[in-house]
């Protein structure tokens, strides 16, 4: 991939986190927090993809973005409820 | 009104510090020597063409049976606490589109879990993604289902296997050349081919199998309502 446009789309991709990681924040609803979670988890995984980190790319995609976001809903479930 | 005050402290000060930080940075052009020793004779020291791979299980295999204990004592502690404090109710019966999704997917799921192990030292990949994937594709499962899983005495047996499995490998290299770990007791092969790479392949495989019933009995006890110990 032509190295600017690699630039540009790592740049969009760390924006974008930065952006998502704010709303998981200052949303109201946990529910919506964790999957805003999982949302960061997977781009940052297309971040490492980009940065020539597959096997790093992988693991973050199974366990950041897969397992750790079932792990808190079902976390939630158990807590029992909001906030 | 305080918290938000000192909040945005914190933020203004690590910004501070970042933008100091910026002009110093530079992107290192060659790599350590370390690094530049694994790239210069990873392949033909270990035979994995993977040299992440290589690294991981080879070079520093100590450090990855340090980490599978790590992973270990954690999945015991959630197993151990989830089991012994009765919360949580029945799992609510999943809808159908999740339903028939968990019927179909899990055994593509697996097969590239398994693929993901076995080729570690040939593609980016290994044993505890894989073993991740495999484990997720039993999430799948779980998902699917309106049913909670009992305990299960198969997961714990292949997960103690593993690790005896990992630790024997170790001691078969400290026996025949007095390295712990050491990769070539299995003779290396020809790099590239799925047969090569010494013990590697078997490590992963171990470790797959390890990280795969660690991370499903952890989804298995959430699931759990608990209190039966």
């Amino acid at each position: 991939m032509n190295p600017s446009l690699l630039a540009a789309a790592s740049i969009g991709t760390g924006l974008m986190m930065l952006i998502a990681a704010i709303a998981a924040l200052t949303v109201k609803k946990l529910i919506s927090a964790i999957i805003i979670v999982g949302f960061v988890s997977l781009s940052s995984s297309v971040l490492f993809l980009l940065m020539n980190a597959p096997d790093v790319a992988i693991t973050e995609a199974s366990i950041g973005a897969a397992a750790s976001t079932v792990i808190f809903l079902w976390g939630r479930g158990r807590i029992g409820g909001e906030e | 009104m305080i918290r938000s005050i000192v909040g945005l402290i914190i933020v203004l000060t690590l910004s501070a510090v970042v933008i100091s930080v910026i002009p110093d940075l530079s992107v290192p052009v060659d790599l350590p020597r370390t690094g530049q020793y694994y790239t210069e004779h990873g392949v033909e020291d270990t035979g994995s063409v993977n040299l992440v791979t290589s690294v991981v299980v080879a070079y520093r295999g100590l450090d990855t049976l340090g980490e599978v204990v790590v992973l270990f004592s954690a999945s015991t502690a959630v197993v151990l606490i989830l089991t012994l404090i009765p919360v949580g109710s029945d799992p609510t019966p999943p809808s159908s589109i999740v339903a028939l999704t968990a019927r179909v997917l899990p055994a593509a799921v697996v097969l590239f879990g398994a693929y993901v192990i076995t080729h570690g030292h040939l593609s980016p990949g290994g044993g505890f993604p894989g073993g991740a994937i495999v484990a997720s594709a039993f999430l799948l499962v779980m998902l699917g289902s309106s049913s909670v899983p009992g305990s299960s005495k198969f997961l714990a047996s292949i997960e103690s296997l593993a690790g005896v499995t990992f630790g024997l490998l170790g001691f078969w290299g400290m026996m025949v050349f007095g390295q712990f770990l050491n990769n070539l007791v299995i003779p290396q092969g020809s790099p590239g081919k799925i047969v090569s790479a010494g013990i590697i392949p078997l490590v992963s495989l171990a470790i797959g199998a390890k990280v795969a019933s660690e991370l499903s009995s952890v989804f298995a006890s959430y699931r759990n309502k608990g209190g039966e110990a």
